[in-house]
């Protein structure tokens, strides 16, 4: 789709009076909404694993989602971050929350590892298996 | 109102087939998958999809915390629970509703009333269906005393049961006891509770069943019925619509007690009235199904309305779009339940990667299924491979027609029912006789 057709999809948008327009073809679906979002989306899903590139190392591992839900960095909104990139962690560590019902879920980092990157922003939803943290072990 | 957007919470042909009708009232979707199904190509139909857990169902497709919080991150507004699962769990729809969320199904007092099958009976017996002699039997009762007053053949039945478990029956009182003790132990294990009743059994019963559509203006009409006397341990087989060797009066009665019955208890949405008739096709109400079940294609067949688009028109408001007079049932349809079980080997679930060589198609021919080459068939799942259903301007032309699509349905690398459903639709009792349940022991025997 190109830009022209977008345009066009926004102009008939706002002709027509409409709230939300959906199209799609065999790769690509997009949905203009009248609050102003555009979202774009692969067959994948809007929400798909985000890859992690393998490394060819045995001291790399991941820590995945555990559950569905929403992900928090923070204890509260005013708190800093459980982790940041560069921490060292122990198994017993609380890395983040995953909100799923307004069940608040601890997650720990479960083995000793050095935090090598944080895939994920606070509030961002996750699905189940998602990579959240690249762990480096120490 | 319409809905937006949509949440599957099934997986498989059923998980397909409501993605495919809600695309067909323009709704956006929202598919949910284990981590065993995460190759399903169906899941490339959907909106959005999201991975709630792995494969073990309890963790993912029965875990109700994450398929809320799946709809709550995607902004569905209804959820649909297809069959199994959580379809008939009425704390499911409890916090379905608690989050605003609609619940495609009956809402939470109803199925709630119709799981527990005791009190189901006596709703609908207050509306003048006929039901059998029955009872509570509790856990410091004589049980000898219920049994004396239900009289004999009767089956121990599990209050919250459903699918046989439970289930004894009990030829005399001799074995009343035993049968008792068992199913008690089992309908623990299996529905969470000990509750039993003792109800009259039929011998050599016909299994009827009626499909009905009701609204929330108070409408209720019916598809027909469904024959679906073909069992193997209560798990139905083959099923069809309409039933043969059945008198226009009984037919009619039979209809007229489901549209009374789900009117009794305020049902709501599609749901199915059962009954089990006698030697002279005397019936008498068992239960109401408050979901959409596997047979109800063959309905769908011969009537030709989608009730799986209905069921989600009906969840959003809409009132019935049509009246009883404007449902017309033409011609004849079978369907054959195509399992990934070995029938030489007592059924047993066979698992493995699927290679397809060919599947049917064509005039009468419906095929609803997942399967795809290269499927790998899990052990996790319910192992339901593939509806095949034909229709026939007559249940002859129906017979030969299905006879021929099974043998277009060739796969390997699994063992399925196939040929055991092909013979069956070739046998000459199944051809021409009254079937009733007894047919796939006496079948098995020959």
């Amino acid at each position: 789709m190109d830009l022209e057709e977008l345009q066009q999809i926004i102009h008939l948008l706002k002709e027509e009076d409409l709230t939300e327009i959906t199209v799609w073809n065999a790769d690509k679906r997009i949905t203009v909404r009248r609050d102003g979002s555009v979202r774009l989306s692969s067959p994948g899903g809007e929400l798909a694993l985000h890859g992690v590139e393998a490394e060819e190392s045995d001291s790399v591992d991941v820590i995945t989602a555990p559950l569905l839900g929403t992900f928090y960095s923070r204890p509260s909104p005013e708190d800093g971050p459980f982790v940041t990139e560069g921490d060292e962690v122990s198994p017993e560590d609380t890395v983040c929350i995953i909100d799923a019902m307004k069940v608040m879920n601890e997650i720990k980092a479960e083995s000793s590892a050095r935090i090598k990157k944080v895939l994920v922003e606070d509030g961002d939803p996750v699905q189940y298996g998602q990579p959240l943290f690249v762990l480096e072990r120490t | 109102m319409t809905f937006h957007k949509v949440l599957i919470a099934n997986r498989g042909e059923i998980a397909l087939r409501v993605l495919e009708a809600c695309r067909e009232l323009s709704i956006d979707t929202v598919a949910v998958f284990s981590q065993a199904d995460e190759h399903m190509p169906y899941l490339n139909l959907a909106g959005e999809r999201l991975c709630i857990g792995p494969a073990d169902p309890a963790k993912s497709y029965l875990s109700i915390p994450a398929i809320i919080s799946a709809a709550e991150l995607s902004g569905a507004e209804a959820i649909h629970p297809g069959y199994g699962f959580l379809a008939e769990n009425p704390d499911f729809v409890e916090v379905c509703e608690d989050h605003g969320l609609i619940f495609v199904g009956p809402p939470r007092e109803v199925m709630s009333l119709l799981g527990n099958k005791l009190a189901a009976r006596e709703a609908v017996a207050t509306a003048g269906v006929p039901i059998l002699p029955g009872e509570a039997v509790h856990e410091d009762e004589d049980v000898a005393e219920v049994g004396e007053r239900i009289g004999y053949p009767l089956l121990v039945k599990a209050t919250y049961g459903g699918g046989g478990r439970g289930m004894r029956l009990v030829p005399d009182p001799d074995a009343l006891e035993s049968a008792v003790l068992a199913a008690r132990a089992e309908a623990k294990s299996a529905c969470g509770n000990g509750s039993l009743y003792l109800e009259r059994a039929v011998e050599s019963p016909r299994h009827i069943e009626v499909q009905i559509l009701a609204d929330a203006q108070g409408n209720v009409v019916h598809f027909g019925e469904r024959e679906c006397s073909v069992q193997r341990r209560h798990q139905k087989l083959i099923e069809e619509s309409p039933a043969s060797h059945l008198d226009d009066a009984t037919r009619s009665a039979l209809h007229a007690s489901a549209i009374s019955a789900a009117s009794a208890v305020g049902y709501r949405n599609a749901g199915t009235v059962e009954f089990v008739l006698d030697s002279n096709d005397q019936f008498y109400f068992i239960e109401m199904n408050a979901r959409i079940q596997v047979e109800h294609s063959v309905s769908e067949v011969v009537s030709g309305v989608n009730l799986v688009k209905e069921q989600i028109r009906i969840a959003s408001g809409d009132e019935l779009r049509f009246t009883q007079e404007e449902i017309v049932i033409r011609g004849h349809a079978l369907e054959c339940r195509i399992n990934a079980e070995d029938p030489m080997h007592g059924f047993l679930p066979s698992a493995g990667r699927v290679t397809i060589d060919e599947l049917p198609n064509g005039f009468g021919i419906r095929l609803d299924t997942h399967l795809y080459n290269g499927m790998e068939v899990v052990p996790y799942y319910d192992s339901l491979l593939a509806k095949v259903i034909s229709w026939g301007e007559d249940r002859e032309e129906a017979c030969i027609r299905m006879y021929t699509a099974l043998e277009r349905f060739r796969v390997r690398g699994i063992k399925t029912t196939r040929s055991f459903a092909q013979e069956i639709v070739s046998h000459p009792s199944f051809r021409h006789e009254r079937i009733t349940t007894d047919f796939l022991s006496n079948f098995a025997a020959d």
